[in-house]
């Protein structure tokens, strides 16, 4: 608040109860909050178990990190804008599928592995554009309610995957997993890719006239479209750029598995949107941070793989999950700023 | 102000919905520094021909002329290009925005260099610059950081006021601006109003509110049933003559 110098009018009155003030400023800060809960997860599973804080597992959290992260992300752009997109699951299974018939294609004609991952990359990433365009014409052409435009292509992009699949992994592609291990201290390659697309995809939202209309039209879309923005175009942008990370991640699987497997991703999107409300945006749009989104997807990728660790059967997991965006809910409900509104 | 024509003139306008007819060759002249007070009953065209000045909506029939040149809006952004800042009555801000953000909305200050042809925006200077501007137009208000739905229902109210002074270069059509508001806070809405007739903008002022109607115009056009019954200047009205000529009553005699 270092430009408040010239307006004191305001100060006086939140200097008056500062103790109080401050205990609830801070409660209220709940990417603080998120990053305690994170940091205790973390301390709690490694007490409990010495393996947990190694290198090897640090790896692998990231990389469960990094399959979920981008579907976050997706959801973060999406649920801002005042949309949902409950077909990012399904878009993971059905663009890794086809992304791997067409990476087999590549493979019987001895294409050299870079390229054919490469190839692979672009296919994957547009199967999940494709699927994020007719995600748009649903909403903002037949004018469907994103909820029921993205349930049809959730249904229909994992029941699509299974038949192209005929059920069974798609290719077989060693060199891939192989080249997944390879990486850089706790980083794998891929996990790389990822996190820079975060990273970007994070500053866009937040510092960029995109990610400022973005807020905009979920807060009060009649404003935005009176201040001269194109709410229609943006939206169904909002949605391609959804399929396209959820394209990406169906390539990230690929590489995982070595093989397009028509059950990746499926029921992920739960798991996005988890990690959306755990980081504080709020469902009716307008609302909501990056970081929260990234502190949500590490605790719930710290809870899943650490349930393992402290050997509690992982059908638990989702109880846990539950109990968790209860408790984030809750700590939302204690924000001041939302009483503030009101009064 | 070089001109000395009407900057907004609306030449025999229609529009109807399906069977409906809305407006019925309706004509309206308006000058820089003027306020116009535009009345009716509910139902008798008022929304209608506030869509068509703004372009949200296009008339059936007629002409739409801005500062001597024929216009054909297709969105309200075209409007506003033009030069025409509309208030609606659903309130124009995005509440979980910052003031700062809401003033510039679709007209973001970019930083300097490549990160600014990215799309990044300059933040700081929007920030500063509209407490700067808001000022200027007779707007006082908190940190420009705060959110717009931390704001109390008459501050909300002369934020976007403010921001539709701002931006005009010519007309600013303001619907209901004074609606739910107290008399104090409706009082420094009307005084925005004044401010900004002083900087040559002219007000199309559309209000149930009688008395404020009389106390800020210059000139009141009454619509009834989507017609123009009645265009003269505010010295000639009262509230009873006006409430008369509205709802197409006489008024009665020695009330």
């Amino acid at each position: 608040m270092s430009d408040a110098g010239g307006m004191p009018r305001v100060r006086p009155r939140e200097d008056r109860v500062p103790w109080a003030r401050r205990v609830r400023a801070t409660i209220a800060n709940q990417q603080f909050v998120l990053f305690v809960v994170l940091v205790a997860l973390l301390v709690f599973f490694g007490s409990q178990n010495s393996r947990f804080f190694t290198t090897a597992e640090f790896t692998n959290l990231i990389i469960d990190f990094c399959g979920l992260i981008l579907l976050a992300v997706a959801e973060t752009y999406v649920i801002i804008s005042g949309g949902i997109d409950l077909s990012v699951g399904s878009t993971v299974a059905i663009s890794g599928v086809v992304g791997a018939f067409a990476m087999e294609t590549l493979a019987s004609h001895h294409v050299g592995e870079v390229a054919i991952l490469l190839v692979g990359t672009v296919v994957c990433a547009g199967i999940g554009g494709a699927v994020g365009v007719l995600n748009a014409v649903l909403i903002t052409k037949a004018n469907l309610v994103p909820f029921v435009a993205t349930l049809v292509t959730l249904s229909a992009g994992a029941g699509m995957a299974l038949v192209f699949s005929r059920g069974a992994d798609v290719g077989s592609n060693p060199a891939a997993i192989s080249w997944s291990a390879t990486g850089a201290w706790i980083f794998t390659w891929e996990s790389m890719i990822v996190i820079a697309i975060t990273i970007v995809l994070s500053l866009v939202l937040h510092f960029t006239a995109y990610g400022r209309y973005n807020f905009a039209i979920g807060s009060n879309a009649f404003a935005a479209r009176v201040a001269g923005i194109d709410v229609r175009r943006h939206v169904a942008s909002v949605y391609v750029v959804a399929g396209v990370l959820a394209g990406l991640t169906g390539m990230f699987f690929y590489i995982r598995l070595g093989a397009g497997a028509p059950t990746s991703g499926i029921g992920d999107e739960l798991n996005a949107i988890a990690a959306v409300v755990i980081g504080g945006v709020s469902l009716v749009g307008g609302v909501g941070v990056m970081t929260g989104t990234i502190l949500g997807a590490m605790i719930l990728t710290v809870v899943t793989d650490g349930l393992i660790f402290i050997n509690i059967q992982p059908t638990w997991n989702q109880v846990v999950v539950g109990a968790i965006i209860a408790l984030a809910v809750v700590l939302q409900s204690l924000r001041p700023g939302r009483q503030g509104a009101s009064a | 102000m070089t001109e000395q024509g009407p900057v907004l003139e609306l030449d025999g306008i229609s529009a109807s919905y399906g069977s409906v007819q809305a407006l019925d060759d309706v004509s309206l002249v308006a000058h820089a520094g003027e306020v116009i007070g535009l009345v009716g009953d509910n139902g008798a065209g008022k929304s209608t021909l506030i869509k068509i000045i703004s372009g949200v909506q296009s008339p059936d029939s007629g002409r739409v002329v801005v500062d001597g040149e024929e216009r054909h809006w297709r969105s309200p952004h075209d409007a506003m290009q033009a030069g025409i800042e509309t208030l609606y009555q659903d309130s124009s801000l995005a509440p979980h925005l910052s003031i700062g953000s809401n003033i510039f909305l679709g007209r973001e200050i970019r930083r300097g260099g490549l990160l600014g042809r990215l799309g990044f925006l300059d933040q700081r200077s929007m920030e500063r610059k509209a407490l700067e501007e808001l000022e200027n137009v007779g707007v006082t208000v908190p940190l420009s950081r705060r959110t717009v739905s931390q704001l109390s229902g008459g501050q909300r109210q002369a934020v976007a006021i403010g921001r539709a002074v701002l931006w005009s270069q010519h007309v600013i059509v303001l619907d209901e601006p004074t609606n739910h508001l107290g008399a104090r806070q409706s009082q420094e809405v009307l005084h925005v109003i004044r401010r900004a007739r002083e900087r040559g903008l002219c007000v199309i002022f559309v209000s149930h509110t009688l008395p404020h109607v009389i106390e800020v115009t210059d000139r009141i056009v009454v619509l009834r049933l989507g017609r123009v019954v009645r265009d003269a200047p505010t010295s000639q009205y009262t509230v009873e003559s006006l409430l008369a000529t509205i709802t197409g009553l006489v008024a009665a005699p020695g009330s």
